[in-house]
């Protein structure tokens, strides 16, 4: 008997979906050219060449020397030379660049007679990428030109070459970025980005597809077919939907593994298992939201703005240490986070599978929990209201 | 002419009655603006990171490694939250998220340093977030450079008789000039907010619109007969009208609110968001054309918000995109909003300095309205003619169809 109440809903669900091009442009075409506007836009990788300009007030040949290095470096590139700091300061209001270097008056003289002149950077930290490459391009050829002159100063002394190295810089630091050691943006932000957008249209979607049950009054219909069992109805009308959403997420995982190069350094079988734990976890959440709120609006309005929130939420960009702890704990509560923690675990930092144990767990545990209080929205099904 | 300004006036005061009227609207067009800019500033209100949790390998256990490692420690960007025996132990920690980082002394740190070589130290990051690994170089590089200028001050005394033509250098951070999270990524969506909150309520006004069409056999009888034009222009003004307190809150109190940069002139910015609107009502009344019932707004137009934000430029800068995608950004009304306020909020620039945004966003204008006219001249008029002819023959055939679309019959 459960296997023909089944069959009916499923067939139901199945027709909905092909009825409705929308569902298509929704599931398929968005998600997949979504994706890949993040990961073209950011191909590049790292940010170069920063416009900013230059005010050589000295006009030495140690300061013209200075900024030709400064202009051959891959950070920035100088577009314009200003006469004075007005200038320099305009070009920044009106945005064409986004820092400029200022070398003071007498700065080579003040160099030979010993004295300690002061090079200043000023940096637009309103643009946050280009910003830190501004700051490591000024503050490298600052550096530079100062051992320059130490090292010439040494070298007169007769010290040998290692001593002068040491004497320059006495500690130096080696800097291990496992799985980014490029420094590359895409890898970064996609990695996390991508799939919160994936899971932003599998809520929408979701929520979408409840939602119109309800409010077009066919969710008694919706009820009966599956006999009067609302999991068996919201399965067997999600199922479909689950298989297209895991296909479509397997190819967006294609595309950022293997198109965009992001770091895989897991068995790609334990990314490719958490997409379908990730899209059935969606799902599960947005029926969550229908639990707590049967309405179609109310419950979009929840899935939409704990999808767009969950960009922030969940500590993509900025920590999760450096969070308020409210914040971050909100974080805990969307699918994507789990699936964002394992992916660090897994495909950026390949760790044992033992680690990541809990968030695999976790968006199982997405899955099974709606299921408990869809009594809720089988109560809302037989006695639908459509408040506009 | 007469005749045509009584068009849009009527029109403009009917849009007004709807808007009011309808409850979802209001939440779009006055609660999201209202929350969103809060709701965002207060996540990123931290701003930087502070005391980054990281461990301390120290083989050398001399007073030069544990001076490296107090320093570090006393930095505001880290804190050390152990000092492990080896590097498995705290590669333990770190797979565990207790930490974020590792610092690794080797045994011949300080050996080397006395010797008159260099004392190497290693650092090993997460590199899951960005951040973290800006703020552990940050920590490193300004103890390291620190502790090695005492030293070279120390070496080079004797060379030196004292004075040696050192260059100092130093960073002034402008715009920014907490150089906070917030402050820099904020601005950037406080325009793009409004535009968002625009759009969804425009399409969720003609999804309702579409909604009575069908249940009235083609008619819409809140609408107001009124001649293309007419009908776009009274819209857009009332729009106009509806938004003035929502863009003087959003762009002008929010930032006061959460202390960002303030540099704007709350007269240009205002000037500057007035094409803004105009420009973003008609790319509404455009874009509604996709909409078919008042909740398909979340779908068919929410994810655009996040698409839009990667096009303003605010993770990965315009000028380091292909142009295919800086062409895209071109033609979205918040990139030139967006940037032409950051500008003047964060640089001060004036709307004389920023006058190419500005006359863009009016080209915009233009070119959105060219196409919202025909979108409601070839699209949505035939279809409701359409619909009109179809329901005179059949009362009940808008409806069946709905139902047939739900997958039912």
């Amino acid at each position: 008997m459960l296997k023909f109440y089944f069959k009916e809903s499923f067939k139901r669900g199945m027709v909905q979906l092909v009825r409705r091009p929308m569902y298509f442009l929704m599931m398929v075409i968005v998600p997949i050219l979504g994706c890949w506007a993040i990961m073209d836009m950011m191909k590049a990788g790292a940010v170069r060449d920063v416009p900013v300009g230059v005010v050589d007030l000295d006009d030495s040949d140690m300061s013209r020397k200075l900024v030709r290095v400064l202009d051959a470096m891959e950070q920035v590139s100088v577009k314009r030379h200003f006469k004075d700091f007005k200038q320099a300061k305009l070009a920044v209001q009106n945005g064409e660049i986004l820092g400029f270097y200022f070398i003071p008056e007498d700065m080579q003289q003040s160099i030979l007679s010993g004295k300690e002149p002061t090079v200043s950077y000023y940096v637009n930290y309103s643009y946050f990428a280009p910003a830190s490459m501004q700051y490591k391009g000024f503050k490298t050829i600052s550096l530079l030109t100062k051992a320059g002159v130490v090292q010439t100063v040494l070298r007169t002394v007769g010290l040998p070459n290692q001593a002068i190295m040491a004497t320059m810089q006495p500690y130096a630091t080696h800097e291990h970025m496992p799985a980014n050691p490029w420094l590359n943006y895409n890898y970064y932000l996609s990695s996390s980005f991508v799939p919160c957008f994936f899971a932003l249209m599998i809520l929408m979607v979701t929520a979408f597809t409840l939602g119109s049950e309800l409010k077009s009054g066919l969710c008694r219909q919706w009820l009966a077919v599956a006999g009067d069992n609302m999991v068996l109805a919201i399965t067997a009308k999600l199922i479909p939907h689950t298989v297209l959403f895991t296909a479509v997420g397997w190819f967006v995982q294609w595309m950022m593994y293997r198109v965009y190069g992001l770091p895989l350094n897991c068995n790609p079988w334990h990314m490719l298992l958490a997409m379908p734990l990730l899209v059935m976890a969606n799902q599960g959440f947005a029926v969550l939201m229908y639990c707590f709120t049967p309405n179609f609006r109310f419950g979009s309005t929840l899935c939409t703005l704990m999808g767009m929130l969950s960009f922030s939420f969940c500590a993509f960009s900025m920590p999760e240490e450096s969070l308020y702890p409210w914040v971050a704990a909100i974080g805990y509560m969307v699918p994507i986070k789990y699936y964002f923690l394992l992916s660090v675990d897994q495909a950026i930092n390949g760790i044992d599978l033992y680690y990541s144990r809990v968030y695999y767990a976790a968006l199982v545990g997405f899955i099974i929990l709606p299921l408990i209080f869809s009594w809720r929205i089988k109560h809302q099904c037989m006695n639908p209201i459509y408040v506009p | 002419m007469k005749q045509w300004l009584l068009e849009v006036y009527r029109v403009w005061w009917r849009e007004f009655r709807l808007v009011l009227r309808d409850e979802g609207v209001v939440i779009f067009f006055f609660v999201l603006c209202a929350v969103y800019p809060a709701l965002y500033s207060i996540i990123y209100n931290t701003e930087t990171e502070r005391n980054m949790p990281i461990v301390v390998v120290d083989y050398c256990r001399t007073q030069a490694s544990r001076e490296l490692a107090r320093r570090l420690d006393a930095t505001p960007e880290v804190r050390i939250i152990s000092y492990a025996a080896n590097m498995q132990e705290a590669r333990e920690l770190m797979y565990r998220k207790k930490c974020y980082s590792i610092v690794y002394i080797p045994r011949d740190f300080s050996q080397c340093v006395a010797r008159g070589q260099q004392g190497h130290v290693s650092m090993y990051c997460d590199m899951s977030v960005m951040f973290r690994y800006k703020s552990m170089l940050m920590a490193m590089t300004n103890v390291t450079q620190e502790m090695g200028g005492e030293l070279q001050k120390k070496r080079l005394a004797p060379f030196t008789y004292g004075g040696i033509g050192l260059i100092q250098n130093r960073q002034i951070p402008i715009g920014n000039t907490a150089m906070g999270m917030a402050s820099a990524v904020l601005l950037f969506i406080l325009p793009l907010v409004i535009q968002q909150s625009m759009l969804l309520g425009i399409g969720m006004l003609h999804g309702g619109s579409i909604e009575r069409r069908r249940r009235n056999r083609g008619y819409d009888p809140m609408e107001e007969p009124a001649g293309i034009c007419a009908t776009l222009i009274g819209k857009m003004m009332c729009h106009q009208v509806v938004y003035v307190v929502p863009v003087v809150y959003v762009l002008h109190f929010t930032p006061m609110i959460f202390d960002f940069p303030q540099n704007a002139n709350l007269l240009h910015s205002v000037a500057l968001a007035v094409p803004f609107i105009i420009a973003v009502s008609f790319m509404g009344q455009t874009l509604q054309a996709f909409i078919n019932e008042r909740e398909s707004v979340f779908l068919m137009l929410a994810y655009t918000s996040v698409i839009f934000v990667f096009l303003l430029g605010v993770s990965w800068p315009r000028f380091a995109m292909s142009r295919f995608w800086y062409v895209i950004g071109d033609c979205v009304p918040s990139t030139w909003m967006s940037n032409g306020y950051v500008l003047m909020q964060s640089s001060g620039a004036t709307l004389n300095q920023i006058s190419h945004y500005f006359y863009m966003l009016w080209l915009q204008c233009g070119v959105f309205f060219l196409l919202a006219y025909g979108v409601e001249r070839f699209v949505s008029r035939p279809r409701y003619r359409h619909w009109q002819k179809k329901a005179a023959a059949d009362p009940n055939a808008l409806q069946r169809y709905d139902i047939i679309k739900n997958g039912v019959g």
